[in-house]
């Protein structure tokens, strides 16, 4: 290719990126949200997911179907918006969180977004939120987890799923009643996490909850995520001997943890995982046989179908579009978009303070969502108080809800103790 | 050093003028938020590229630790603002004093190293560096720092949605990297460089002393990126060891000088000029789509700009006059 051939090719590029930025004309009334997940490079495996997911929702909320049972499920758009759809806009983070900051300012200042949807990483929730909060229109996360980002005191961030510290306070909730229920209770811990921001908060409130329930951590093992090899580790789980393992890993770390501890020949007495790789369908797959027993919170009970007769309609649409059944994201994705939309109808028009004083009054019952919550409420920063997450226990290669006790598909198997 | 100012110098002075009041300008008529970071990001990669350029480009040290120097730059400057409430405007310098020092440490060990063992020690410093801010509580460790959102001003360099003074900030970076190189190609300095590259035995029986030069190089170097970091920090808001210290901005901050002709003026800013339009106007318009067409197309464009300018795209702009491009 010489010069003269680049530049054209250059300008070929140019004229379609152009193109294609005009050709997102759009209709009078649509409402536009913004969606911002990695949909490209590490991350893209859950950001497709999840952009599945927010396909699915803007589908209930929009399409004509019969009613289902959760807030925005009666379909035929916004009604008080004169039947108003909701027009998704995804944009690709890259997991970068620069590339997170200007993608969300495009969102709003070219496509007129209302509002943000994202992001999964906590580090792109950090500079999206930041964005928004300059530009004065709702954030809605999903499901970035970090307790950082709504004590931060913006007005304009809400987040509809637990951050990392409810979710672990559920574990530890979940450990004081299994030992009344069992008799049984788990006396020492080990701690196993990975280095990034995931595990290095997740630990920090593991090793203070343990404190406060009065259990010993035998071993607080920290180890670079994606290590190659995790046999030294294994082996220092193995001389800990805790009652309880609580990891907090990625997928491929969570598979390797469980082969290492399986070649040197050590069974532990009950691991309790803080979700993330653990909840991967990939995990099921990686570690087979290995993984039975295991238990993980979750923030989502697919077999909850009795007490939410909507999550069994919702799946079959999601599994519909993406070949998969909900999990953990996706569903705190769909909860997320069917919230914003339902401040959104509430608030009669698409104008931002609108949406943010209607987001400040939801107060929706945990019976119109497909979560086992107790509902979607929002405390001054934007956070929901009434989100508890639930624990599961893999049985013959899939997670099955056993606790809490009345939510329980399953009686949980507890061997500590015996 | 007037003794060197010959009309070559003089020329690429009045070029440098000419194109630093085109962008003071251009950007006046200019609404879309997109544009300006676009715009904003080239600038200031090509800034940090130039800064690169003058270890790697001028004095032959391939560094691929960068990111290092980038890091600290960001952390200083955002750490004494939210710790120790001093303005951006004046940490910024500090984390340039700090991004000149830590390429001091780093190369009184590492340039006692030769040819790729120089290099390759870099990649390992940076990573260590990395992992040190990873782990450690008082920087924020993982969770990373978030810069608190103040009043617009000038002190506190946040403009809240207004782009253009920031473009102006970081326009000052790039143009003062520039002048920086423009001042070494010139000088004694540049001179002694330019020979250590070539062959650092000649340069020794010279009288070039080996060991100060690259020093001088690697400080000079390293201080402007540790200024274009702590810029970054603030454009973005937030920052973590993955988001500012990360291996891939070692990558980053070296390929448009690579792209665009290494050990040159103008290459930098070429490379920058063409890869950062090319990398973030094709991820936001066809990113959306997830099929990674974006990372494609960029990947194609390094590679056929290796293929078919190997010396960088500036060798385009060579007359044949100067001998073979």
């Amino acid at each position: 290719m010489d010069r003269r051939q680049f530049i054209i090719g250059a300008g070929a590029m140019g004229a379609s990126a152009a193109a294609m930025g005009s050709t997102a004309a759009r209709a009078a009334d649509d409402v536009v949200i913004g969606v911002v997940y990695p949909l490209t490079g590490n991350g893209a495996a859950v950001g497709l997911d999840a952009k599945a997911a927010y396909e699915v929702a803007a589908r209930i909320i929009n399409d004509t179907h019969p009613a289902i049972g959760v807030s925005m499920g009666k379909g035929g758009g916004l009604d008080k918006l004169g039947g108003a759809k909701i027009r998704l806009v995804f944009a690709d983070s890259q997991n970068d969180p620069q590339k997170a900051r200007a993608e969300a300012e495009r969102l709003i200042t070219q496509d007129k977004a209302v509002a943000i949807v994202g992001s999964y990483t906590s580090a792109t929730g950090a500079t999206i939120s930041q964005v928004t909060e300059r530009y004065e229109v709702p954030y809605m996360s999903a499901d970035n987890s970090s307790p950082s980002l709504h004590q931060r005191g913006l007005k304009w961030f809400f987040r509809t799923s637990p951050h990392d510290e409810m979710f672990t306070k559920g574990m530890f909730d979940f450990l004081s009643d299994v030992a009344k229920k069992t008799g049984r209770p788990a006396k020492t811990v080990a701690l196993f996490y990975e280095d990034s921001i995931f595990g290095t908060d997740s630990s920090n409130v593991q090793r203070k909850l343990a404190a406060a329930a009065g259990m010993q951590v035998v071993a607080d093992i920290r180890y670079r995520a994606s290590s190659p090899s995790l046999s030294t580790e294994a082996q220092k789980l193995k001389a800990a001997n805790a009652d309880v393992i609580l990891p907090s890993s990625y997928t491929s770390d969570a598979i390797l943890i469980l082969r290492a501890m399986a070649e040197i020949g050590y069974k532990p007495k009950a691991v309790l995982a803080q979700a993330a790789g653990f909840q991967e369908s990939a995990f099921m797959q990686g570690a087979a046989a290995l993984a039975e027993g295991v238990m993980s919170r979750s923030s989502f009970a697919l077999d909850a179908d009795k007490l939410r007769p909507a999550i069994p309609v919702v799946n079959a649409l999601y599994k519909d579009h993406n070949k998969k059944d909900l999990n953990d994201n996706t569903s705190r994705e769909i909860t997320a978009l069917l919230t914003l939309a339902d401040a959104i109808n509430r608030a009669g028009t698409a104008k931002p303070d609108a949406i943010r004083a209607a987001l400040v009054g939801t107060d929706i019952p945990g019976s119109q969502t497909i979560m086992p919550w107790a509902g979607v409420k929002f405390d001054e920063n934007g956070q929901n108080t009434l989100c508890n997450p639930v624990i599961q226990q893999v049985f013959d290669g899939s997670y099955k809800t056993v606790w809490p006790f009345d939510l329980a598909a399953k009686d949980v198997i507890w061997t500590v103790g015996t | 050093m007037d003794n060197f100012i010959t009309r070559r110098r003089r020329h690429e002075l009045m070029v440098a003028g000419g194109l630093l009041v085109v962008a003071i300008v251009v950007p006046l008529f200019i609404r879309d938020v997109t544009a300006l970071n676009v715009i904003i990001l080239s600038l200031l990669f090509a800034g940090l590229s130039q800064a690169w350029n003058i270890l790697g480009g001028y004095c032959g040290q391939i560094s691929l630790g960068h990111a290092l120097y980038f890091g600290m730059g960001s952390y200083v400057s955002t750490l004494l603002y939210v710790h120790g409430a001093i303005p951006p405007s004046i940490g910024m310098f500090a984390g340039a004093a700090v991004g000149g020092l830590a390429a001091l440490l780093v190369g009184w060990p590492c340039f006692r190293l030769s040819g790729h063992y120089y290099a390759i020690a870099t990649v390992v410093v940076g990573e260590i560096g990395y992992l040190l801010f990873l782990n450690w509580d008082y920087v924020g460790g993982a969770t990373g720092v978030y810069i608190p959102i103040a009043k617009p001003s000038l002190l506190n360099l946040q403009f809240g949605k207004d782009k253009l003074p920031y473009l102006y900030v970081v326009l000052a970076f790039c143009a003062a990297t520039w002048l920086a190189a423009w001042l070494i190609e010139g000088s004694r300095w540049g001179y002694a460089w330019r020979a250590v590259k070539d062959d650092m035995v000649a340069a020794r029986s010279l009288g070039v002393n080996i060991f100060s030069s690259k020093m001088a190089a690697a400080a000079i170097s390293g201080a402007f990126t540790g200024l274009g970091g702590a810029i970054y920090g603030l454009y973005v808001g937030y920052i973590d060891p993955d988001s500012v210290m990360a291996g891939h901005f070692s990558i980053l901050i070296a390929l448009p000088a690579v792209l665009g002709g290494v050990g040159t003026l103008w290459g930098p800013i070429l490379g920058a000029a063409l890869l950062i339009p090319m990398k973030e106007l094709s991820s936001s318009y066809l990113g959306g789509s997830g099929r990674g067409v974006d990372l494609m197309l960029y990947g194609a464009m390094i590679v056929v700009v290796a293929l078919a300018q190997p010396q960088g795209v500036v060798s385009l702009f060579r007359r044949r006059a100067h001998g073979p491009a």
